[in-house]
């Protein structure tokens, strides 16, 4: 992902003249209808890939979906948008203090991870497919963040990632994560991979619990040392990692939010 | 049939749909006892209850097509027959629209739907989707740009869908990789680029898994690239053969191709294949030869261009060809379906592979040889051949485009082109698409230049000609049509066909229609009207009990079902 930054700015200012200054102002300080997008804290703590997500699939308060754009003039917004926040790609290779291959064997064995989390290295997705894909994850977070979201995981905790507990009318226990959701309709995904399909008017109970699947143990499991590692891992394969290779969109609210058209 | 469909109906919701149900399956009626094409006896079904994505080998090779549409064609025979009767002529007229995902991104989708144990998968463009089958709603999206600077086919990002195989799904994206996506998250495995040295190459297709290896071809072949299919580990993405349907220095048929020609001779191999599991042979269309409409610069047949092949699946070597089209100067690609058909052909019980080539003729071959057994000219404006000889050969008009013009039926789309056809084992008729249409084909000789098209000159439309589609039924039993309807509508469609083991076929027909007909008599027993100009062909497939067909038109896909 190192490739082609300059340019990729450029075209980001461009594309951010043409469709993002009209509400969010030039310099991205807001204007009359869209928020202050540079400064305010909620968006600039947001990760590279949701800042994407939200400019591809516009929100519920009502900014339109821009993915006519495409993901790479998505992206080149994305990045352009950072430096108007004054935020780039985390320069974290300064703070790794671990050993990325020993993180490697422990991502993939010792520490399971692996069994969650996909992560694509050397060209090949490998992982479980319950947790989000971690290819890219080391780009947009400092060593601090990551160790952090390995000891203490769910601070914040990631809404699409909320375990959810139902129980239908008949006695069955479902737990699992929802992969798409409507006022008729709920999908949740167990462990197995499985899709279970509910109709709402099943369920005698569903419980969105304030936790992940995460393990809350790392800080106990795992040595100081290898929690260096594993971080070490992580930005060393985000390094490494193709623009393709970032995690799909997983909508948890069914079909992708309606908007209006400029 | 009604009333135990409204059982099935009732004890899903009652139970919630939930695990007790998951092995709920549409009323099945009883097909006639002959085998059919490459079926195994008793090979077990591995896909297992709803929500639950594993397809083994053996779900591939099943020839009938209930829940599950595993493939493009939804099987490997290449019929499109679904043996699901909930469906019916007496209460067809029934049928209600249950959802429609709309996809945003490039259209209009040619994409056949994938379901799995009621995941569907569709593709749009380089996205791919697994939606919830009863409902539309996105489970995920695996979303990647479009490429740009592409030309021709690829330069509209067509893409017709996914290949499943195990918990993985396989497409190919219109710059020609072949993605490997994991079919519970959507994340990506392995990406291959798998045409390389012409930036002319792209890919439209849908692949194809065959023994734990995925199929794919190309497009580009109007541009001058050299048409391969090539063969990979299905694990890992390892490349295990690669046919070159045009043969280098060397090799037979090279005498068409002087000098370097045999790399820019067309042949592409733009649409998936079908597989007899028994003979252990795929079968596999080749494009036009490039260029298109200038013979002059590839003297002789041009193989294997315009032609059926029959290969080995675990080597890639060719077992025979057949070719519709020697020489062709008319953009007469030979990829519409072969169609796998076990039947008795004039008394006797045969394995065929039937097919409406885009030349206007219909063909029928003995799939274990290649051997022709019979042509039907199914167009009525035709006039580039006198007819087939008794090899099979057609008797060439010698219509040769040059500067000012010749004027040719059919015309450069062809008497039938992609849009799928399908053989009914209910009614025995063959099912298909055809255009009436011709056009002033013109030529000059030019050179390959990468970056351009190559079809050397081109084409202009008669003057006040109206393109026409019929939906036309040949009976294979008596050898001729049962009926031919023709449409009324402002576009041609370019929208194929299914058929139903309760007689029915399904279309997208020429006035945003889609519609179900009885397929014994051409009768039109419902329509509903998506709204947009449909360019994809319909697909069959059930959820707890309840059997829809799905359809792609315009960007949206939609699904019906009885109410």
């Amino acid at each position: 992902m190192g490739q082609g930054q300059v340019s990729a700015v450029d075209q980001g200012a461009q594309q951010f003249q043409a469709n993002c200054s009209g509400c969010h102002g030039a310099d991205g300080k807001g204007g009359d209808k869209g928020p202050a997008i540079a400064t305010l804290p909620s968006i600039v703590a947001r990760s590279d890939i949701e800042l994407i997500k939200i400019v591809r699939d516009g929100t519920p308060a009502g900014m339109p979906s821009f993915e006519q754009l495409g993901d790479a003039k998505i992206t080149a917004v994305v990045r352009y948008l950072r430096t108007l926040q004054g935020k780039t790609a985390v320069s974290n290779t300064d703070e790794m203090t671990g050993d990325a291959v020993a993180g490697r064997v422990l991502y993939f064995n010792k520490g399971q991870c692996s069994s969650c989390h996909m992560v694509n290295t050397a060209g090949v997705g490998q992982g479980g497919f319950i947790a989000s894909d971690l290819t890219g994850y080391g780009a947009y977070h400092t060593a601090k963040a990551i160790r952090q979201a390995i000891v203490q995981p769910d601070t914040p905790l990631d809404p699409a990632s909320r375990v959810v507990e139902v129980q239908t009318k008949t006695g069955q226990k479902l737990i699992g994560v929802v992969r798409s959701e409507d006022n008729f309709n709920l999908a949740l995904q167990t462990e197995d991979g499985r899709y279970h399909f509910l109709m709402r008017s099943s369920l005698a109970e569903v419980n969105y619990k304030q936790y992940s699947l995460m393990p809350r143990d790392y800080g106990t499991r795992l040595t100081s040392k290898e929690l260096d590692d594993l971080v070490s891992f992580l930005i060393v394969t985000s390094k490494n990692a193709p623009m393709e290779a970032l995690p799909p969109r997983r909508t948890r609210h069914g079909n992708r939010t309606a908007t209006s058209n400029k | 049939m009604m009333r135990l469909a409204k059982i099935g109906f009732g004890l899903a919701a009652a139970s919630c749909l939930l695990l007790a149900v998951d092995r709920e399956r549409a009323p099945r009626r009883v097909v006639e006892a002959a085998a059919q094409p490459g079926a195994k006896a008793s090979a077990p079904a591995a896909i297992g209850g709803i929500g639950l994505i594993n397809v083994q080998q053996s779900d591939l090779e099943q020839t009938d097509i209930e829940d599950n549409w595993v493939s493009y064609n939804g099987d490997y025979t290449g019929r499109r027959y679904s043996n699901m009767t909930q469906i019916t002529p007496a209460n067809v007229g029934n049928l209600v629209a249950k959802w429609v995902f709309h996809t945003r991104e490039v259209g209009p989708l040619e994409v056949t739907p994938v379901v799995i144990a009621g995941v569907m998968f569709i593709t749009s463009a380089n996205d791919a989707y697994a939606l919830d089958a009863k409902t539309g709603m996105e489970l995920w999206h695996h979303a990647r740009a479009i490429t740009q600077g592409l030309i021709d086919d690829a330069s509209s990002h067509h893409n017709r869908g996914i290949a499943i195989l195990g918990t993985r799904v396989y497409m190919e994206t219109d710059n020609a990789h072949l993605l490997c996506l994991d079919a519970r998250s959507g994340n990506l495995i392995w990406d291959v680029l798998y045409a390389t040295g012409n930036k002319n190459y792209g890919a439209t297709s849908a692949p194809l898994i065959v023994k734990n290896k995925v199929l794919v071809g190309t497009s580009g072949g109007d541009d001058g690239v050299r048409g391969f299919l090539a063969a990979f580990d299905a694990q890992t993405g390892r490349e295990v053969w690669r046919f070159w349907t045009i043969p280098g220095p060397g090799e037979k048929g090279n005498e068409s191709w002087p000098g370097d020609m045999y790399l820019h001779g067309g042949g592409t191999t733009w649409m998936p294949g079908t597989f007899d599991p028994e003979l252990n042979t795929l079968y596999w269309g080749t494009g036009n030869p490039t260029p298109d409409y200038d013979g002059s610069v590839r003297p002789g047949d041009d193989l294997y261009t315009s032609s059926l092949l029959a290969l080995d699946p675990d080597t890639g070597k060719l077992k025979w060809y057949f070719q519709y089209s020697p020489h062709n100067l008319y953009d007469y690609d030979a990829l519409q379906t072969p169609v796998l058909v076990n039947a008795n052909f004039k008394g006797q019980p045969r394995k065929l592979v039937v097919t409406a080539s885009r030349n206007g003729f219909l063909y029928i071959l003995d799939r274990t040889n290649g051997k022709y057994l019979y042509s039907k000219k199914f167009v009525m404006a035709e006039n580039w051949a006198t007819g087939i000889d008794d090899n099979g050969r057609p008797i060439s008009n010698n219509l040769t485009p040059d500067e000012k013009g010749v004027f040719v039926c059919p015309s450069e789309s062809g008497g039938t082109n992609w849009y799928s056809p399908s053989y009914s084992e209910t009614t025995h008729m063959f099912y298909f698409r055809s255009m009436e249409a011709c056009s002033i084909f013109t030529s000059k000789t030019e050179p390959f230049q990468e970056g351009l098209e190559y079809y050397s000159t081109g084409t202009r439309t008669p003057t006040g000609q109206i393109t026409k589609g019929y939906i036309n039924a040949f009976d294979l039993k008596k050898l001729d049509f049962a009926w031919r309807n023709p449409q009324i509508g402002a576009t041609f469609a370019w929208a194929g066909v299914m058929s139903t083991a309760t007689g029915l076929v399904a279309f997208g027909d020429d006035a945003h229609n889609f519609v179900i007909l009885n397929g014994r008599t051409g009768m039109p027993l419902w329509h509903f009207n998506v709204g947009q100009t449909p360019r994809a062909s319909p697909m069959s497939y059930a959820v707890s009990g309840k059997q829809y067909f799905a359809l792609a038109a315009g960007d949206d896909v939609f699904a019906f079902a009885l109410p």
